[in-house]
């Protein structure tokens, strides 16, 4: 297997995604909507992956998952995933190439899935239990007995009861299918779960609910949450690191609270300008002028000048570099062109 | 009463479509009976006047033979008398009257003789063509980008746009005469014993296999066809995307999500075809010269003997009805959404 000899750079990484490129082909050319994605996901963090609809977010996660369906396809790029196979060793395998028959191993195993639009990801027609134990049968060599037993322990984590496991999806609540979804999904232990929007179809109270579950569950168990939602007050109570995706592109990556203390990139100063507070200054309120761009023409240079009100000379030709601008903090900016010292330029007017 | 329906809704829901059956039946069979009061033509008449003319005779009293001939018929009195009369003789006797093309052996014989070659010839093709269909339909759906697809749903579409009895001319003609490969008249050899012997039971089956090759070359585009679109329409719904994101197979998807919830409407398409079997194949059967009903139909139409086509019209009406009164009554049981909805 030649994905033995990808040695892992360090020992807290998981996924490696190295200018990742997930193009459309429509009758009017290409849609670029995932165009050129670096990103890097640790051991046991929650990563939240924010950015307006449409900026690439299913795309990416589904590409890395190896469920790119046409029109769409992958156009370039490598997602290393780094599992441990024994103690001492660890073995990196890039998920765009792997053959169809080891990615669908992989898949729930190692990478767990909880779709976007949850409340129609299970099949109205089979009941709760069979589609929790098809995966487990499918991935290990448990028994009945013991399928049933961990169906029941996750059922158990989430707040489900037993009897759940003999329903139908129309007989449950959104908040009882979530739940159900992620009592799928932590059920065979995997390193990673990707969460697309789960909680966007729910009320505020059951997110809240679920949002503190999954954050407990994902402790308690050491799995890797990578959290998608363009929702910015749910990656500030979830995440641990955010990035931030703007046109197919990440253009920031910061630890949480640096993110919402300081953020660097116009378009996340933008982001995160726009969260409501609750009791606090409706005027403060601004939303980014301008409509994000077609994925069929990215704008030149950087992506964002047409609406960036800090756009310089240099943004509308020369398309800004990902740079480290301090230890754990990465943009894609032209106003940052070297390491900082000492608080961002761009950030004044926002304290 | 009221308690018991508490207790279990679902006998509600049983009694009305019990009910519904039943009403239905008896305005099917009304309909009938009055239509074919009211086509303009008089077979008694037409068929003293052809005995006649075969003899070339002419019958003594002609008029009171065809006036006894009408009472026999139930053609006597006011309208409303013969309806009457029809209907208590069918209940209470079922007795459908005597037949023109083998008179006078009663309709309800014929048709029992008959009955048993239809049933065994078509449930068969008709089980054959809709598993077939399921599976070369969903296949078809499942490798929609492949050229396999494209293959299947071409021929599927061009096969349907053949006429039936195309399909049986060229299957006669080639496997039957030209290469000799099959009998092709008739429902078993008339040298052998009809019984459970081996001679007997081969040589019907040799019969049976090009008309049920025809019939099932007939339906399957049909299955075929509907099942492709039923999984396609699922395709790109989210449990089946959920379902490879568990990183199940290919083909477990395939068949325990996708066709899964194709199924449904794809069952009550069996059931009424079931259902609609004993007047389904008139064509086939009479060109395979098959002794089921659809040839004593076709002979009754041919000399407009009424008796014989309301017998098999009814008959059909009921069959339909209570394959569709199957179906509803077992849908509770396969779609967990209906048992809700009725406990609600
Ligand atoms: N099948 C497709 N054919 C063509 N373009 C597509 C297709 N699917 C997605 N796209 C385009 O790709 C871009 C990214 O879509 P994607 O669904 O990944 O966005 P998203 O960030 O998940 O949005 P949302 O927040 O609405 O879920 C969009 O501009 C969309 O128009
Ligand atoms: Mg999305």
């Amino acid at each position: 297997m030649n994905s033995q000899a990808i040695t892992q750079p360090n020992a807290q990484m998981l996924l490696d995604i190295k200018d990742l490129r997930i193009w459309y082909r429509t009758t009017r050319g290409n849609a670029q909507a995932v165009d050129g994605v670096d990103l890097v996901i640790n051991r046991n963090e929650i990563f939240g992956l924010a950015g307006e609809s449409g900026c690439g977010k299913t795309t990416l996660a589904r590409g890395v998952l190896g469920m790119t369906k046409l029109p769409g396809y992958v156009e370039s790029g490598e997602a290393i995933y780094y599992h441990p196979v024994s103690d001492s060793s660890v073995v990196g395998r890039d998920l765009l190439t792997l053959p169809a028959r080891e990615m669908r191993q992989m898949r729930w195993r190692h990478i767990a899935y909880v779709p976007q639009g949850a409340m129609n990801v299970l099949s109205p027609v089979l009941r709760i239990e069979k589609q929790i134990l098809d995966a487990i049968y499918e991935h290990s060599d448990l028994s009945k007995e013991e399928a049933r037993a961990r169906m029941f322990e996750c059922m158990e984590m989430v707040g489900l009861d037993r009897t759940v496991a003999r329903m139908y999806p129309h007989e449950l609540s959104g908040g009882m299918k979530q739940r159900v979804t992620i009592a799928a999904a932590i059920s065979l232990k995997p390193g990673l779960i990707i969460a697309d929007e789960p909680t966007t179809a729910l009320d505020v109270n059951v997110q809240q609910v679920i949002l503190q579950e999954l954050k407990d569950i994902a402790a308690s168990l050491g799995v890797t949450l990578i959290y998608v939602t363009h929702d910015m007050a749910v990656h500030a109570e979830m995440a641990d690191r955010l990035g931030i995706m703007y046109s197919g592109l990440i253009v920031e990556v910061a630890s949480v609270v640096e993110a919402f203390k300081e953020p660097l990139h116009p378009y996340s100063q933008g982001l995160i300008a726009s969260i409501p507070m609750i009791g606090g200054d409706r005027s403060r309120m601004v939303g980014i002028p301008g409509n994000a761009p077609s994925p069929l023409a990215w704008p030149s240079g950087c992506r964002f000048h047409p609406r960036c009100p800090k756009v310089m000379e240099i943004c509308r030709d020369k398309v800004p570099p990902m740079l480290e601008v301090a230890p754990g903090r990465f943009v894609a900016c032209h106003l940052y062109p070297t390491p900082m010292s000492g608080a961002a330029p761009a950030s004044e007017e926002l304290n | 009463m009221r308690k018991l329906l508490r207790k279990y809704p679902v006998l509600g829901y049983y009694f009305n479509k019990v009910f519904t059956y039943f009403v239905t039946i008896f305005g099917a069979l009304t309909i009938t009976f009055f239509m074919f009061r009211l086509i303009p033509s008089n077979p008694i008449q037409n068929w003293v006047m052809s005995l006649e003319r075969q003899y070339s005779v002419t019958i003594e009293g002609g008029d009171a033979m065809i006036n006894r001939y009408k009472e026999q018929f139930g053609l006597t009195g006011t309208l409303w008398d013969q309806y009457v009369g029809y209907l208590r003789q069918l209940i209470l006797k079922g007795d459908l009257g005597p037949s023109f093309i083998a008179f006078p052996t009663p309709v309800q014989d014929l048709m029992i003789a008959a009955i048993p070659w239809t049933i065994a010839l078509l449930s068969v093709s008709i089980i054959i063509s809709w598993s077939l269909g399921l599976l070369i339909g969903s296949t078809a759906a499942w490798f929609r980008d492949k050229s396999v697809s494209d293959i299947i749903t071409n021929v599927s579409i061009g096969l349907s746009q053949v006429p039936s009895y195309l399909i049986a001319l060229f299957l006669v003609l080639f496997l039957g005469y030209q290469w000799k490969l099959l009998p092709t008249r008739g429902a078993f050899d008339a040298q052998y014993q009809i019984g459970w012997n081996l001679d007997f039971i081969r040589s019907v089956i040799a019969h049976s296999f090009l008309p049920a090759l025809a019939i099932v070359m007939v339906s399957l585009s049909g299955w075929i066809l509907s099942t492709r679109s039923l999984v396609i329409s699922n395709i790109g719904e989210d449990y089946l995307i959920y379902a490879e994101a568990k990183g199940l197979k290919p083909r477990k998807i395939m068949i325990g999500y996708a066709l899964r919830n194709a199924m449904l409407p794809q069952a009550t398409g069996l059931a009424l075809t079931m259902g609609s079997m004993v007047s389904g194949q008139l064509l086939i059967e009479s060109m395979f010269v098959y002794p089921g009903l659809g040839q004593v139909m076709s002979r009754a139409i041919a000399i407009f003997d009424y008796n014989t086509m309301m017998g098999i019209i009814i008959l059909s009406v009921v069959s339909v009805m209570t394959a569709s009164l199957i179906v509803d009554l077992l849908l509770p049981a396969i779609d967990p959404r209906i048992r809700t909805a009725i406990k609600a």
